[in-house]
C-alpha cells in the first residue's frame, strides 16, 4: 500500500469518526436518570399515531397507552396488589353494586380526576363510552355492549346505572383489567368526531399520570412525560403518591441478543421476556439485575396455562383413556429441564399455579389428588406424584448447578405442586383397553394404522414452547408413537387450532387463563359451556378449542354464573374445585405449566421493581396492571 | 429509423405486453392466495389478536363482532365481486385500508417504510455490485497477486457466515464495544425528519452499520460471481488473440472481458433492485431499522390481505420492470445480443 493510499484511508476513517462522533446521546434534552426505558414486546408499531383502542387497528397495546395513559374502572392484580388487595378501584370509587337479580349495575366514580387536557372526568364520559360502543359492534368492546346493555344512564356526575339485557353478575369484568379491559374514552374528544372507528385519537388524552411527549414516526419508541398535574390523574387521586419516573420510554427491541446487550449497557431498564439462557446470563453478569425470584427459577409465572390441546372431534382424541395414556407417557421433569432450563412452574390440574391459585385451589385439591385413582380392568393406580418439585430441584441442581432451597414448601412456591407420574406401563394398559396395539415397539391405532402425532407449536416467538413440544414428542417417540413437532408462527397456530381440522395434531397453546388475584374461573370457563360449542371447521367461540362437552361442566358454569363475584368466594372456590375434579377425571387437555415470563429489570438507574419478596404487581410490562409499578419505582440517583 | 420501428413492432410491444401480463397474473395470484388459505379470515384474525394479547372478549359477543368487522372491511361479497372491486380501486390508485391497522390506508403504511428500504437497499445493492464486479473482474483476469488472494479468502470466509451472526458481530463490535455507532434505529430519538444537516448526519450515522452489513455480504457474492465469469472468458480464443495482437491488458479487460461478463451481472443487479421491495427483515430486526420487511411479515402473519397486496404489488411491478429494462439494455452492452434479426 502506497503512502497515498494510507493517507486516503486515514482521511476516510476521520470522516467517519467526524460523522459518528464519540459520545452516544440517548435522549436529547432528557437526562438518562430521569427516564425509565421499557421494552415494548410488540416491536415496531406500524401505525404509531393510532391510539384508538376502542376503534381497533392499534399495532401495539404496550406502547404505554394502556399502562400510563388510559384508565379503567377496576383492576384485579394477578399478584398481591399495590396495597395488599388484588381488587383495585381506579376510576371507580368502589366495587360495582348489583341489584338482587343482577339486571342492574351501579357504578360510583371517583371525584377529582381530570383528563390530561384539564377537563374533569365524570359520569358523562362513561355513559358516552358505552353508548358509542353499543352503536358500533365493530369496535373492540362494541359487540359486548350491544349484547349486554339495555340502557346506560347517568344518575349524577359521579354515578352511572347500567340496565342489563339479562341477569349478569359478571358484567363488570368487561371494565376490569387483567391484562386489559374496556377503558373509558374522553367524551369531549370523541363527541366531536364523525367516525369513532376511523379516528386515530392522536394525541391521546387519558386519565393516567403520563402524557405522550414524543414518538418515533417509524414506530419503534414512545416517550411519555409525567403530568404536571399528576395529583389530578387517576393514580394521583386514588393513591396520592407521585410516580417515580419523570419520563417513560417504551421501545421495541426484536432481537433477544440485543435486549441482553442493551441491558448490560444499562440502556434498557425492563426486558419484557427472554429465553431462559438470556435471563440467566444477565442475572449472572449484571450486578444490578432484578428478577421475580432472586435466583432459580427467576421467572414470573403468569396466570396462563400452556397445555397440550386435543380436538375431541378427531379420533382418537375423543378417548379419555388415550388422553390419560398420553399424560402418563410424559416425564414432566425432563420436559421442564429441556424447555425452561428447570424454571417452569408445573400444574397437574386445569388451573394455573400462580397468584393466589395455590392457596385457593392447589392446597385444597392436593389431598384429593393423592387419592385419585385410575382403573384399568381390575387394576387401580394412583397417578399423582407430589414429589415432582423435589425431583425438579434435584435435577436442576445436578444439571445446571443452580442454588436451590432445601425447604420443600419453598420449592413448591417456586416450581409448583406435584404432577402426574411417568408411568408408561400403565399408559400401555390404558391404550390396550381401548383397542390400541403395539407391534415391534410401535403403537397402532385400533384400526391397525400407525399412530402418528404432530405437535403444533409456536416457533421463534416463544422458543420455550418449541422446546417443550420437542421434549414431549421425544418422550412419546420413546413410548412408541410416531410423534413429531411442527413449529409455526403464532397466528398460524391459533388459527389452525381454532378450526381444529388438522388430522393427527395436538396443539401446544393455552385456553385456560385466570385472574390470578381472584378465584372466579368464569372468565375463561364460560365459553366451555355447550351453548357455545362449535364443531370442527367452524372457528371456536373463545376458549374451547378442544371441543369438550360435559354436562357436569355445564352445570358448574351455570352455578358460577349465579354466584356473587364479591361475596361468594367460598362458593366460587368450591365450584372451581368441582371443575378441577371433573377435568382431572376427563383430562380434556393435558395441563403442563404456567406461562413463565423472564422479565428482567436493571437496578442501575431504578429501584422498587416488583419481586416475589414484594409482589405488589406483575412486572411483565405489556400488562395494563403495570401502571401501579410506577408508584413504587424510584431513581437510584446514579447519573 | 426503420430499425427502430421494427424493434418497436417486433420486440418492444410484445415484451411490454408480456411484462403487463406478468404483473396482472402476479397480482391476481397474490389476491387469491390469502383468500384461499383456510382460516385466514381478517375479521377472525382481528379477534384472535385481541384474544392472544389477553383482551377479554366474552363468548356471546364474538360472532357479532366478526360479522361487524367483515362488513367494515368490505369482505362480505363473493370472491368475484371482491376481485372486480379490487381491480377497480387499484386502477384508481387505491390499495384500500390495512385490516390489521384499520383504518390506516395501505399506501400510508407503505409510504412510511418505503423510503428507508429503498434508500438503504438501493445504495448498498449498487455499491456492493459496483465494487464486487470491478474487484471480481480484475481478480478473474489477473488471477494472481497477494491482494487477489486476500480478497478471495475474505469473500469465501464471509459468504458462509449467516447474515444474522455477521450483523450481530458488527453491532457488538461497533456499537457496544467501541461505541462508534448507535445500537439501532433510523435516526436519533427526538429528531424530526427534515432536510437539515443534523438529520442527514444522524441518518448516515444510524444507517452505517446496517449498510455495512449488507455491503460486506453483497460484495463477496458479486466478487465471486464476477471472478468466475471473467476466469471463463479469459480462456476464450479471442482473448488470447487480443493478447497476441499486443493490446494493453487494461483494454482487453475493459472492452473484451468485462463487457462480455456484464449481461449476467446486470441481470442479477436488475433482479436484486426489483427484490428491494421485499425489504430485509433480518436487518430490520437486528438494527431496529424501519422498512418494508417487517411490514410484509406482519401483513402475512395477520392475514392483512390489502397490505400483502400492496407490498407485493410494488415488488411484482419492480421485478417485471427491472427485467424489462435489463432486457432492453443488454444489446447495448453485448453486441452479440440482438432481438430483431438484422
Amino acid at each position: 500500500m502506497s503512502l497515498g493510499h494510507v493517507k486516503r484511508f486515514v482521511l476516510v476513517v476521520l470522516l467517519i469518526a467526524g460523522i459518528t462522533g464519540l459520545a452516544q446521546e440517548i435522549l436529547p434534552g432528557v437526562t438518562r436518570s430521569e427516564v425509565i426505558i421499557i421494552e415494548d414486546p410488540s416491536g415496531r408499531s406500524l401505525n404509531p399515531t393510532r391510539f384508538n383502542l376502542w376503534g381497533g387497528g392499534v399495532s401495539s397495546w404496550s406502547t404505554g397507552i394502556q399502562q400510563l395513559c388510559l384508565g379503567a374502572l377496576w383492576y384485579i392484580d394477578p399478584d398481591a396488589g399495590i396495597e395488599g388487595d388484588t381488587w383495585i378501584n381506579l376510576l371507580a370509587a368502589d366495587a360495582p353494586i348489583y341489584n338482587n337479580d343482577n339486571t342492574e349495575m351501579t357504578v360510583k366514580l371517583r371525584k377529582g380526576i381530570y383528563w390530561s387536557d384539564g377537563v374533569p372526568f365524570t359520569a358523562d364520559d362513561l355513559v358516552f363510552t358505552v353508548e358509542t360502543l353499543k352503536n358500533h359492534p365493530e369496535m373492540t368492546w362494541g359487540a359486548y355492549m350491544q349484547v349486554n346493555v339495555k340502557e346506560v344512564k347517568k344518575v349524577d356526575d359521579y354515578t352511572v346505572v347500567f340496565k342489563l339485557v339479562k341477569p349478569n353478575g359478571r358484567f363488570h369484568t368487561i371494565f376490569t383489567v387483567r391484562w386489559s379491559a374496556c377503558y373509558v374514552m374522553p367524551k369531549h374528544i370523541f363527541e366531536k368526531v364523525e367516525d369513532p372507528v376511523a379516528f386515530d385519537f392522536y394525541p391521546p388524552i387519558g386519565t393516567g399520570p403520563y402524557v405522550l411527549k414524543s414518538y418515533d414516526p417509524n414506530g419503534y419508541w414512545f416517550l411519555w412525560e409525567l403530568r404536571k398535574d399528576w395529583e389530578r390523574s387517576d393514580l394521583g387521586v386514588a393513591f396520592g403518591k407521585k410516580p417515580g419516573p419523570k419520563f417513560v420510554l417504551y421501545k421495541g427491541v426484536a432481537s433477544p441478543e440485543k435486549k441482553v446487550m442493551d441491558q448490560m449497557a444499562h440502556e434498557l431498564d425492563i426486558i419484557h421476556d427472554l429465553p431462559p439462557e438470556g435471563a440467566i446470563t444477565l442475572s449472572q453478569n449484571n450486578p444490578y439485575c432484578v428478577t421475580w425470584f432472586n435466583g432459580w427459577p427467576w421467572a414470573h409465572p403468569d396466570p396462563t396455562l400452556p397445555s397440550l390441546i386435543m380436538n375431541h372431534e378427531q379420533f382418537p382424541y375423543n378417548l379419555k383413556e388415550m388422553r390419560w395414556a398420553l399424560t402418563l407417557a410424559i416425564d414432566i421433569v425432563q420436559v421442564v429441564l429441556q424447555s425452561y432450563n428447570g424454571c417452569a412452574t408445573i400444574s397437574p390440574i386445569h388451573v394455573p399455579p400462580t397468584g393466589k391459585g395455590p392457596e385457593w385451589y392447589f392446597d385444597k385439591i392436593e389431598p384429593w389428588l393423592k387419592e385419585f385413582t385410575i382403573k384399568v380392568g381390575s387394576e387401580t393406580f394412583k397417578p399423582y406424584d407430589p414429589n415432582i418439585p423435589s425431583k425438579i430441584a434435584d435435577a436442576v441442581k445436578y444439571a445446571y448447578g443452580y442454588k436451590v432451597p432445601e425447604d420443600f414448601d419453598q420449592i413448591k412456591k417456586m416450581v409448583g405442586y406435584g404432577w402426574w407420574k411417568y408411568a408408561p406401563d400403565l399408559a400401555e394398559k390404558l391404550l390396550k383397553s381401548v383397542g390400541f396395539k403395539k407391534e415391534k415397539g410401535k403403537w397402532l391405532l385400533p384400526d391397525g394404522k400407525p399412530w402418528k402425532i404432530s405437535i403444533l407449536c409456536e416457533a421463534s416467538t416463544r422458543s420455550v414452547m418449541t422446546r417443550a413440544a420437542a421434549a414431549v414428542a421425544e418422550q412419546w417417540r420413546k413410548f412408541g408413537i410416531d410423534a413429531q413437532i411442527e413449529a409455526v408462527e403464532a397466528s398460524m397456530l391459533w388459527n389452525r387450532m381454532n378450526y381444529g381440522e388438522d388430522k393427527d395434531t395436538i396443539y401446544w397453546a393455552w385456553c385456560i387463563e385466570t385472574w390470578g388475584g381472584h378465584p372466579d374461573l368464569f372468565w375463561f370457563l364460560e365459553s366451555w359451556h355447550s351453548d357455545y360449542y362449535r364443531p370442527t371447521g367452524q372457528t371456536v367461540v373463545a376458549k374451547n378449542p378442544m371441543r369438550y362437552k360435559s354436562e357436569k361442566i355445564d352445570k358448574i358454569i351455570e352455578a358460577l354464573r349465579g354466584t356473587d363475584f364479591f361475596k361468594g368466594t367460598e362458593e366460587m372456590i368450591n365450584l372451581g374445585l368441582e371443575y378441577v375434579k371433573t377435568c382431572v377425571e376427563d383430562m380434556p387437555i393435558i395441563p403442563m405449566f404456567s406461562y413463565n415470563v423472564f422479565t428482567v429489570c436493571d437496578g442501575y438507574y431504578w429501584t422498587g421493581y416488583p419481586t416475589s419478596n414484594d409482589p405488589y404487581t406483575n412486572p411483565v410490562p405489556n400488562w395494563g396492571n403495570t401502571r401501579f409499578m410506577f408508584l413504587k419505582l424510584q431513581p437510584t440517583g446514579r447519573k | 429509423m426503420k430499425n427502430f420501428v421494427r424493434f418497436l413492432s417486433k420486440y418492444f410491444i410484445t415484451r411490454l405486453l408480456i411484462s403487463l401480463l406478468v404483473i396482472f397474473i402476479g397480482v391476481s395470484i397474490v389476491f387469491l392466495i390469502p383468500r384461499l388459505v383456510p382460516g385466514a379470515n381478517p375479521a377472525e384474525m382481528a379477534i384472535r389478536r385481541l384474544q392472544m394479547s389477553g383482551a377479554y372478549l366474552p363468548a356471546e359477543s364474538m360472532e357479532k363482532m366478526k360479522q361487524a368487522l367483515l362488513k367494515l372491511y368490505g369482505l362480505e361479497g363473493s370472491l368475484l365481486s371482491q376481485y372486480i372491486t379490487f381491480w377497480r380501486e387499484l386502477l384508481k390508485g387505491n390499495l384500500g385500508p390495512s385490516f390489521a391497522s384499520f383504518p390506516t390506508p395501505v399506501i400510508t403504511l407503505i409510504s412510511r417504510s418505503l423510503p428507508w428500504t429503498v434508500g438503504l437497499l438501493a445504495l448498498t445493492a449498487i455499491l456492493s455490485w459496483g465494487v464486487g464486479t470491478i474487484l471480481g473482474g480484475i481478480a478473474g483476469y489477473k488471477n494472481r497477486g497477494v491482494w487477489v488472494r486476500v480478497v478471495e479468502i475474505v469473500s469465501n470466509a464471509v459468504r458462509p457466515v449467516p447474515y444474522y451472526i455477521l450483523a450481530l458481530l458488527l453491532l457488538i463490535l461497533f456499537a457496544y464495544v467501541l461505541h462508534w455507532f448507535p445500537t439501532g434505529g433510523a435516526y436519533r430519538i427526538g429528531l424530526t425528519p427534515t432536510l437539515s444537516w443534523n438529520f442527514v448526519k444522524s441518518v448516515v450515522k444510524y444507517g452505517f452499520l446496517p449498510a455495512l452489513s449488507l455491503i460486506i455480504v453483497g460484495i463477496g457474492a458479486w466478487f465471486l460471481n464476477m471472478r468466475n465469469l471473467v476466469s471463463n472468458i479469459t480462456g476464450e480464443y479471442f482473448v488470447s488473440f487480443a493478447r497476441q495482437m499486443g493490446l494493453k491488458d487494461s483494454i482487453i479487460l475493459k472492452s473484451y472481458v468485462m463487457r462480455l461478463a456484464m449481461p449476467a451481472q446486470l441481470t442479477g443487479l436488475g433482479l436484486q433492485l426489483g427484490f428491494i421491495f421485499n425489504g430485509t427483515i433480518i436487518t430490520e430486526i437486528v438494527f431496529n431499522y424501519p422498512g418494508l420487511g417487517t411490514l410484509i411479515y406482519t401483513a402475512i402473519m395477520q392475514s392483512d390481505y390489502n397490505l400483502v397486496m400492496g407490498t407485493t404489488l410494488f415488488s411484482i411491478v419492480a421485478v417485471a420492470l427491472a427485467t424489462l429494462i435489463v432486457d432492453l439494455l443488454l444489446p447495448f452492452i453485448d453486441p452479440r445480443i440482438q432481438y430483431v434479426p438484422s
